[in-house]
């Protein structure tokens, strides 16, 4: 009778841990969410604006390649250079690692007006940018000023060609800043979200 | 006859070799996409991978990959494999990462992403007096309006470390110097290095502050960021080092480069990260 009431009690004991326990994590978690919340874009947002992120990041790319390339008529790669720009925020900037030949690794930081100008006077008659599929985009998080910021991780294949013959080729990792404003929209009259590129770090990866 | 079957097997070899090359090349390219999967590609991604939040893709974490990959497993592959102690199968390490791993794994626990205990070294260039200096730049983020930012916190440079210590000699400026036009003064700033301790009581260096005042005066120009080491100090008891490896291989991106037990408060260990 005794280890019957024994066990009884051990049970109802187990059962009230387990509920307070488990309250305990429960609010601490909230308590997590809710910061998270409060500094995030909704699921909704974040899935619109992820996919914009893409059409953006590929629409800066193509830019390139067509900027990039001298077969292209000038008319055509200047209105590219023109509209690359507008995708990025004023101010946004490029900076480009790369690998020397004794392994050290060279920094430059260029205003993204000079790097697509600069990008336009290279001796390739065609670039060729090749994509993998496997873009990183970190959730949104709100600024103190009301904007909100992301990074996108892009893995890209450049190769330039001057005829057939490939002059250059590199694999290169960027990161791309994105930021979300708060700007007026002069056609609606309307203040709305628009999405658009900040600063670029790009790393060219090592061979094992 | 003879020369057609001729052609025939040389054509024949012509295609194998050319196949062998396109599924070659197929499969270099099919190599490289994986290991950039694996890859940790920010350091965001590596607290969603550490938190068992998302997987290879950047989905959340499910059933199906809970049972192909435990949280024991995936906290491994976050750890520099090239590291020389693993490398080597230093006991002494692979027992700590194990002990790690359990202690993480077993208390479920996992690092806010906006903690202040997570410290971005970013190690930097800089001229100073038209020398290039490598200097540390720790910053941590705040929270301001709802919003996130991160905050210059501390800086180390040789160049900063002027002060020095001396126990022996008591340094003063004496009670009646007010008396006298301070005169004294010209021997306090004189004393090279030991100014500190004519300062009020618990006065402390502060080398941020005098950063600012080398950028501004045109002592220090600020060039760009080498390398960038996080510390981690959210898990009572342990300090993680994440740093990002750019190599070609599955074990490449954001890993962890050191842990370290230790038995500091956040506070001494923040002391210890930036006096080390």
């Amino acid at each position: 009778m005794n280890s019957r009431l024994t066990t009884i009690f051990f049970i109802i004991s187990l059962f009230f841990y387990t509920v307070c326990f488990s309250q305990t994590k429960t609010a601490v978690t909230s308590k997590q969410a809710k910061l998270v919340s409060e500094i995030s874009l909704s699921d909704q947002d974040i899935a619109v604006f992820k996919e914009q992120t893409k059409q953006k990041v590929e629409e800066f790319q193509q830019h390139i390649v067509t900027l990039g390339s001298k077969d292209e008529p000038a008319e055509k790669r200047n209105l590219a250079e023109r509209e690359a720009l507008k995708l990025f925020y004023k101010g946004a900037q490029m900076e480009i690692s790369s690998v020397l030949s004794d392994g050290s690794v060279r920094k430059m930081a260029r205003p993204m007006e000079k790097y697509l100008a600069r990008l336009k006077s290279l001796p390739y008659t065609q670039v060729v940018i090749k994509f993998y599929d496997i873009a990183y985009i970190r959730e949104f998080t709100k600024g103190p000023d009301g904007k909100y910021y992301s990074t996108a991780t892009i893995i890209q294949e450049f190769t330039g060609f001057s005829g057939d013959d490939i002059i250059y080729r590199d694999v290169t990792k960027k990161e791309v800043e994105i930021i979300i404003d708060l700007v007026e929209d002069p056609f609606f009259n309307e203040k709305r979200w628009k999405l658009f590129l900040g600063d670029i770090k790009a790393t060219e990866t090592r061979n094992a | 006859m003879h020369r057609f079957h001729n052609y025939v097997i040389n054509l024949f070899i012509l295609l194998i070799l050319l196949s062998g090359k396109v599924v070659l090349s197929q499969s270099q390219i099919i190599d490289s996409e994986k290991n950039f999967n694996l890859n940790v590609k920010q350091f965001n991604e590596f607290i969603d991978r550490f938190n068992y939040k998302t997987d290879f893709n950047g989905n959340p974490v499910d059933s199906v990959f809970k049972s192909k990959i435990t949280r024991a497993k995936y906290l491994d592959l976050l750890f520099n494999k090239d590291d020389v102690r693993l490398k080597n199968a230093d006991s002494e390490y692979i027992d700590l990462k194990n002990e790690f791993i359990k202690h993480v794994v077993d208390r479920n626990l996992l690092i806010n992403k906006y903690s202040l205990k997570i410290i971005a070294e970013a190690k930097s260039n800089v001229k100073y007096k038209n020398n290039s200096k490598e200097i540390s730049i720790y910053l941590n983020q705040e929270i301001e309006s709802n919003g996130v930012k991160w905050v210059l916190l501390s800086v180390k440079a040789d160049f900063l470390d002027v002060l020095s210590e001396d126990t022996v000699l008591l340094r003063f400026i004496p009670p009646t110097s007010n008396e006298t036009n301070f005169i004294s003064l010209k021997r306090v700033f004189d004393d090279s290095t030991y100014q500190h301790y004519y300062a009020y009581h618990n006065y402390s260096y502060d080398p941020l502050s005098s950063f600012l005042f080398a950028l501004n005066t045109g002592l220090v120009k600020y060039q760009y960021v080498n390398e960038i080491v996080y510390h981690i100090i959210v898990i009572d008891g342990w300090h993680i080092q994440v740093k990002e490896f750019n190599r070609n291989t599955d074990n490449s991106g954001w890993l962890i480069n050191n842990i370290v037990k230790t038995n500091l408060d956040p506070n001494e260990c923040f002391e210890q990260i930036i006096n080390n």
